[in-house]
């Protein structure tokens, strides 16, 4: 009887471990698209490191991006006509990060109403610290799955990552414009003693699915992709950056993995496929932008003042920082906090523009720059 | 085994109708506090490991902003442990004096953080620091629930000081009873006190919490189930060090300390070996199945903060080992 036991422990042990999924992504490629109408001027803002918290004064929060949601929307308008308006909020992770129930659902009621006002969709995707709060992450996978205008798919499925979903922006049926959300993940270990973490990376199968939606919507169709840590790419870029178009503010680390053995194949395979930009988040005190090769990488403007962001003084001689200033042509102090947003065209084009948002007290700093 | 749970073992079982009482009275109101004080140091723990954050990525500005937003939350846990100490330092107790000192200066303690809370809190809202008194998060009704929270307190404190200073004669309650620690081991004794109550209060809290926030599918249970016994140790062996352990007559302690430090080692030792197996088995268990247990590890992408906890355990038990091993090799001396 004894040694019975021991294989029937050792079974129990690894089915527990397992992953015990039966739902295959190359099965359900359908499951994983939502469609939208497109029209030529298509706006996605792009918010991303919120990071609410148990910290965060929610109301002032708020505050802030209830004038920032009002700035961008004022901007839309003065370029594209008065019926212009956001159609599409990429929330580019760390929405939240050590964040409560309570911050979870503030966050998404306050975007709800947003979403109403302002005549957009949401889409969510996660962060290394959205995992990260006093909440299972599957309550709030079903919060952002069942909120109204939120744009969210999370199958109990062999894909790597809790969500990744494409939105297809169709006009009469026709495939237009592809906008691939990915989750890059937390951090992992490479052992069970490892004393630190390495940050995660967009996995093979990751790439795979990607490059089948992108086949089942059309060879052609031109794709944004939106995901939260950059690839190792972002850093080959810095490091060629004289001999490629590149613009705005790196002022600390991509933060991303860093070792070769992890470098993702999703840019190099995306040359091959039409992929025109990929936009992420996770360093606060970056949002440069690089021509690499035919496809725009690059972080979006930090929105809000949680946790960490850059004070940009303009008489500090770090030649980084007046790189990053000449870039972009502003003359006075300002934090690095805003938004980012791209605005697609029918030609297979797109516009990108970066919003740096500070609130003042004798008024506002508003600047815009385009990419 | 039926030895070491004999009844005559324990001081309680010289105890009277009324002293009986008062130990009940004490074992719950133990059992409260420590719950408490572990929910409200996670609290606490939770706003402090995002100001660190701010801090190491250098926004000390941010820090400072949170801060000081969420101070209440320290005196909130502060008055709560306070409140656990105090009525520790009645469950062991030296003598009479000693317990006078102790409640005198614990409930002074207790008062201190629950009306500088009050005036803090009232303070920052004239000042328009807060915008209602009920702006929300980490709550919906904070800060109004620590100003809430702290009334109970003071009430406790004050009524503790009035019984002392109005009760002349001795104090009924005075079991069970502890001889001083040598001035040479106090420090230490009290350092690692102190450590093992917070780390205790830490794995009760978020042991607790696991079953609610951690995601045990998707193939991460066999983690998460190994990682709560591990979390849950801590306070297991600390509760039974304090109830069990020193419940028992002076003379018995010497005999128990053995075969429970080794009997501790073993589960702790298996504990750590279920972690570390689940581990090796599920690296991609942490990253993905909640991790509000771990905001240390988290947020400073380090593994040791999670190591150290499971732990713990371990340690404590080896200490006692030692200290079993030191004292019956005293008492070989002797005899």
């Amino acid at each position: 009887m004894k040694f019975k036991a021991i294989p029937l422990l050792l079974m129990a042990i690894m089915s527990l471990s397992s992953c015990g999924s039966s739902y295959s992504y190359k099965d359900h490629l359908e499951d994983y698209v939502f469609k939208l109408d497109f029209h030529s001027e298509y706006n996605i803002l792009q918010l991303t490191d919120i990071h609410w918290s148990a910290n965060t004064s929610t109301s002032s929060s708020m505050a802030y991006l209830n004038k920032l949601f009002s700035e961008v929307d004022s901007h839309i308008k003065a370029n594209q006509g008065s019926d212009a308006h956001i159609d599409l909020v990429e929330l580019t992770g760390d929405m939240f990060m050590l964040a409560t129930p309570y911050n979870v659902e503030a966050f998404i009621e306050y975007m709800e109403i947003k979403a109403s006002q302002y005549g957009f969709m949401y889409a969510s995707i996660w962060g290394n610290h959205d995992r990260h709060g006093i909440y299972n992450p599957n309550w709030l996978g079903a919060k952002f799955a069942s909120a109204k205008h939120s744009i969210y798919f999370e199958p109990d499925d062999d894909l790597y990552g809790r969500s990744n979903f494409v939105i297809n922006l169709t006009n009469e049926d026709e495939v237009k414009w592809q906008i691939a959300n990915l989750d890059s993940g937390a951090s992992f270990s490479e052992t069970a003693v490892s004393p630190f973490r390495d940050y995660d990376y967009i996995r093979e199968d990751q790439v795979d699915w990607w490059v089948k939606e992108h086949d089942l919507a059309g060879k052609q169709v031109p794709t944004i992709a939106y995901y939260h840590i950059p690839q190792d790419e972002n850093l080959k870029a810095w490091e060629s950056r004289a001999s490629r178009k590149h613009k705005f503010f790196k002022l600390e680390r991509f933060a991303d993995n860093g070792n070769e053995r992890y470098a993702s194949s999703f840019i190099e395979t995306g040359k091959e496929n039409n992929l025109k930009a990929a936009f992420m988040g996770h360093a606060h005190n970056v949002d440069w932008t690089v021509d690499y090769d035919g496809v725009v990488i690059g972080l979006g403007v930090k929105t809000g003042t949680e946790l960490y962001f850059a004070h940009i003084d303009v008489n500090n001689d770090d030649p980084i920082l007046q790189e990053g200033l000449s870039s972009v042509g502003i003359s006075e102090n300002f934090d690095l906090i805003g938004a980012s947003l791209v605005s697609l065209h029918d030609d297979d084009s797109f516009d990108l523009e970066h919003l740096y948002f500070n609130e003042r007290e004798g008024g506002d700093f508003v600047a815009w720059r385009s990419w | 085994m039926k030895k070491l749970f004999s009844k005559d073992n324990f001081l309680g079982s010289s105890f009277d109708k009324k002293q009986k009482w008062q130990s009940a009275v004490v074992y719950i109101l133990l059992s409260i506090f420590f719950v408490l004080s572990s929910f409200t140091f996670f609290n606490f723990l939770f706003s402090f490991v995002d100001v660190a954050g701010s801090i190491v990525s250098g926004s000390m500005d941010v820090a400072i902003r949170d801060f000081l937003r969420n101070l209440p939350l320290l005196f909130v846990f502060l008055m709560t442990l306070w409140s656990l100490l105090l009525v520790h330092a009645v469950y062991i107790n030296r003598d009479e004096e000693h317990l006078r000192k102790s409640i005198i200066k614990d409930s002074i303690c207790i008062l201190s953080f629950a009306l500088v809370n009050l005036i803090y809190v009232i303070v920052r809202l004239a000042m328009g620091e807060y915008v209602s008194i009920a702006e929300g998060s980490p709550s919906k009704l904070f800060p109004l629930d620590t100003l809430l929270y702290s009334l109970p307190f003071v009430l406790f404190a004050s009524l503790c000081l009035i019984y002392v200073f109005k009760k002349k004669e001795a104090l009924p309650y005075l079991v069970p009873t502890r001889g001083s620690i040598t001035t040479k081991a106090r420090f230490v004794y009290c350092l690692f006190m102190a450590l093992w109550l917070l780390f205790a209060l830490y794995g009760f809290s978020s042991g607790i919490l696991s079953f609610f926030i951690y995601d045990f599918a998707h193939g991460h249970a066999f983690y998460g189930i190994a990682t709560l016994f591990c979390y849950l140790l801590s306070p297991a062996f600390l509760i039974f060090w304090e109830l069990y352990f020193h419940g028992l007559k002076e003379e018995k302690r010497k005999e128990a300390l053995l075969p429970w430090s080794i009997i501790g080692l073993s589960i702790s030792l298996l504990g750590l070996i279920l972690y570390f197996v689940s581990l090796a088995l599920d690296l991609d268990a942490p990253s993905n199945a909640g991790f509000g247990m771990f905001p240390i590890m988290f947020s400073a992408s380090v593994n040791l903060a999670a190591m150290l906890q499971v732990s713990v355990p371990f340690i404590v038990s080896l200490v006692a080992l030692i200290k079993a091993l030191i004292w019956r090799r005293d008492c070989k001396q002797r005899d």
